[in-house]
């Protein structure tokens, strides 16, 4: 079954994210992937994360098919026009790749090439009418296509902007525009979690629970005061405080793991989607201590 | 207007230090608003020159320094103070500049200032870019707020994932574009107009580089309701 037959016929599922290299060493990443095989039913492989330079998300996706997982392809509108992105959309399909995840992409001020020109021809909303276009076999020209795409378009949403009015609206767009599933911003607070599906639910899309793994109190603070979008409760921030230094990480390992498990038993949400940045290795762990493995 | 800021001095003089004479222009409209080519500016500029050992033939700060004709017209009794320059300095915007550089073909013309943005003065010589002239307006489905010009990323459906309590990740200072549409036009009564819409791709093809437009004078067409 893939990615999107299990999501659309109701299945939990879950999906991790991988980072290409900045370079050409592909050990780390291959170990990701191979690590994550056949625990996860589908890799997001980055674009430039955080508008730092790297190997493309294309490739990464390719390398995952190679190994057996099953990839999908994040796509920012930062870089390229609309040209360029048509242009490897359609490349990724015929290399194999079936899912897509839509974004507009951080600004290239936020990460290592900072005179870089952003492009932003067009932006999330606008890629996937796009893709969805594609896959109607139409380019954004009108222009018929000559064998068309079937991707599973997908989007992002974060449940915890502030101020939420204008955010919900552009979820509401986005899948006006085609989107089927999204892929929300890391959520800690499942209450509020609760909250924001009520107002999903009423759309037929597919919800993916985004988790960022916390390493510290240092670091939930961290994500408070500079990540727009995150929001760690008090509480959370307690218990890893509670936990001290040395068992800090496992606390944080254990605190996705349970919300991982509640999302699953409440069926809250239709999957979750495991951000590790950076220790990936921890991956199968929490999906163990959530009891999924 | 045109915003405009004056060049660092040094930069300026790099490129002009092997003149010995010089005429300078200004403008009136917005260099003078912005405080880098009015009478001031000019009178400033002659005599850092002058104290380096320098000759001003003349100084003029034209009416509107990008209307060419105008200009030229204007610049007619100053015939003999430019024909004496070995350069002619534009205290305006590169605009401004060029139209020096169109009436003087055998005259070296160097620019005073850097041109920044289309902006409004929201407090006295402070600056905001407003419009970023793409050549087709969009002002009309946002509630006159544009966020091809007030957002980073010139974002056509709402608030990016960047946005922090209403406000700007790539400008913190800044107001997020998107929510003060999403307000204005709640307090508009318009919600629902702009939650249906969804723009197609912004036309670039109407910000082609180089822009020339021309008005074509018809007999004034009464315009009657139906």
């Amino acid at each position: 079954m893939t990615f999107r037959e299990k999501l659309e016929s109701g299945k939990f599922v879950i999906t991790a994210e991988v980072g290409p290299p900045k370079g050409t060493d592909i050990t780390e990443m291959v170990h990701h992937i191979e690590l994550l095989k056949g625990k996860v039913d589908a890799i997001n492989i980055t674009d430039n994360q955080s508008a730092v330079m790297r190997m493309n998300s294309l490739s990464g996706c390719v390398i995952c098919l190679q190994h057996g997982v099953e990839p999908i392809l994040q796509v920012t509108c930062r870089d390229r026009n609309r040209i360029g992105l048509q242009s490897d959309i359609l490349g990724a399909y015929v290399l194999g790749v079936r899912n897509i995840l839509c974004m507009t992409g951080d600004h290239v001020s936020a990460g290592d090439h900072k005179d870089a020109k952003p492009v932003y021809d067009i932006e999330s909303v606008g890629l996937i009418k796009t893709v969805q276009g594609l896959n109607n076999g139409k380019d954004l020209s009108g222009t018929d296509l000559k064998g068309k795409t079937d991707f599973y378009i997908g989007a992002v949403v974060t449940p915890e902007a502030n101020p939420l009015e204008p955010q919900l609206m552009k979820f509401e767009k986005k899948i006006r525009a085609g989107a089927k599933f999204f892929q929300t911003q890391a959520v800690y607070d499942m209450e509020r979690l609760k909250e924001f599906m009520k107002f999903a639910r009423q759309y037929p899309v597919k919800i993916i629970a985004g988790l960022v793994v916390l390493k510290s109190a240092g670091m939930a603070n961290f994500l408070n005061t500079n990540v727009p979008g995150i929001r760690v409760p008090q509480e959370l921030i307690d218990e890893l405080k509670s936990a001290g230094k040395e068992k800090a990480l496992d606390t944080g390992l254990n605190i996705t793991a349970r919300h991982i498990r509640q999302i699953y038993e409440e069926k809250i949400c239709d999957g979750v989607h495991v951000m590790a940045i950076g220790m990936e290795d921890k991956v199968p762990v929490i999906l163990e201590r959530a009891g999924l493995l | 207007m045109i915003i405009t800021k004056k060049k660092d001095f040094q930069e300026l003089y790099e490129n002009i230090k092997g003149y010995r004479s010089f005429f300078l222009l200004g403008c009136s409209e917005c260099a003078t608003l912005c405080g880098t080519g009015g009478e001031p500016e000019l009178k400033e500029l002659k005599e850092t020159l002058e104290g380096l050992g320098k000759e001003v033939t003349g100084t003029f700060v034209a009416k509107t320094g990008c209307q060419v004709l105008g200009t030229k017209v204007e610049l007619k009794p100053f015939k003999e103070a430019i024909d004496r320059a070995e350069c002619i300095i534009v205290l305006s915007c590169g605009a401004g500049t060029q139209t020096a550089v169109e009436l003087y073909e055998d005259k070296p013309v160097y620019p005073a200032n850097d041109s920044l943005f289309l902006g409004n003065m929201t407090r006295f010589q402070f600056f905001d870019e407003r419009c970023s002239l793409c050549g087709k307006c969009i002002l009309d489905k946002t509630g006159g707020i544009c966020p091809i010009t007030t957002c980073p990323k010139g974002l056509l459906h709402g608030p990016c994932g960047g946005m922090k309590d209403g406000h700007c990740e790539v400008s913190p200072e800044l107001q997020c574009a998107w929510v003060r549409i999403y307000e204005r036009m709640k307090r508009l009564n318009k919600l629902d107009e702009l939650r249906e819409f969804i723009m197609e791709p912004k036309e670039w093809s109407k910000a082609q580089k180089p822009r020339s437009h021309y008005e074509k004078k018809e007999k004034a067409k009464k315009v009657t309701a139906k």
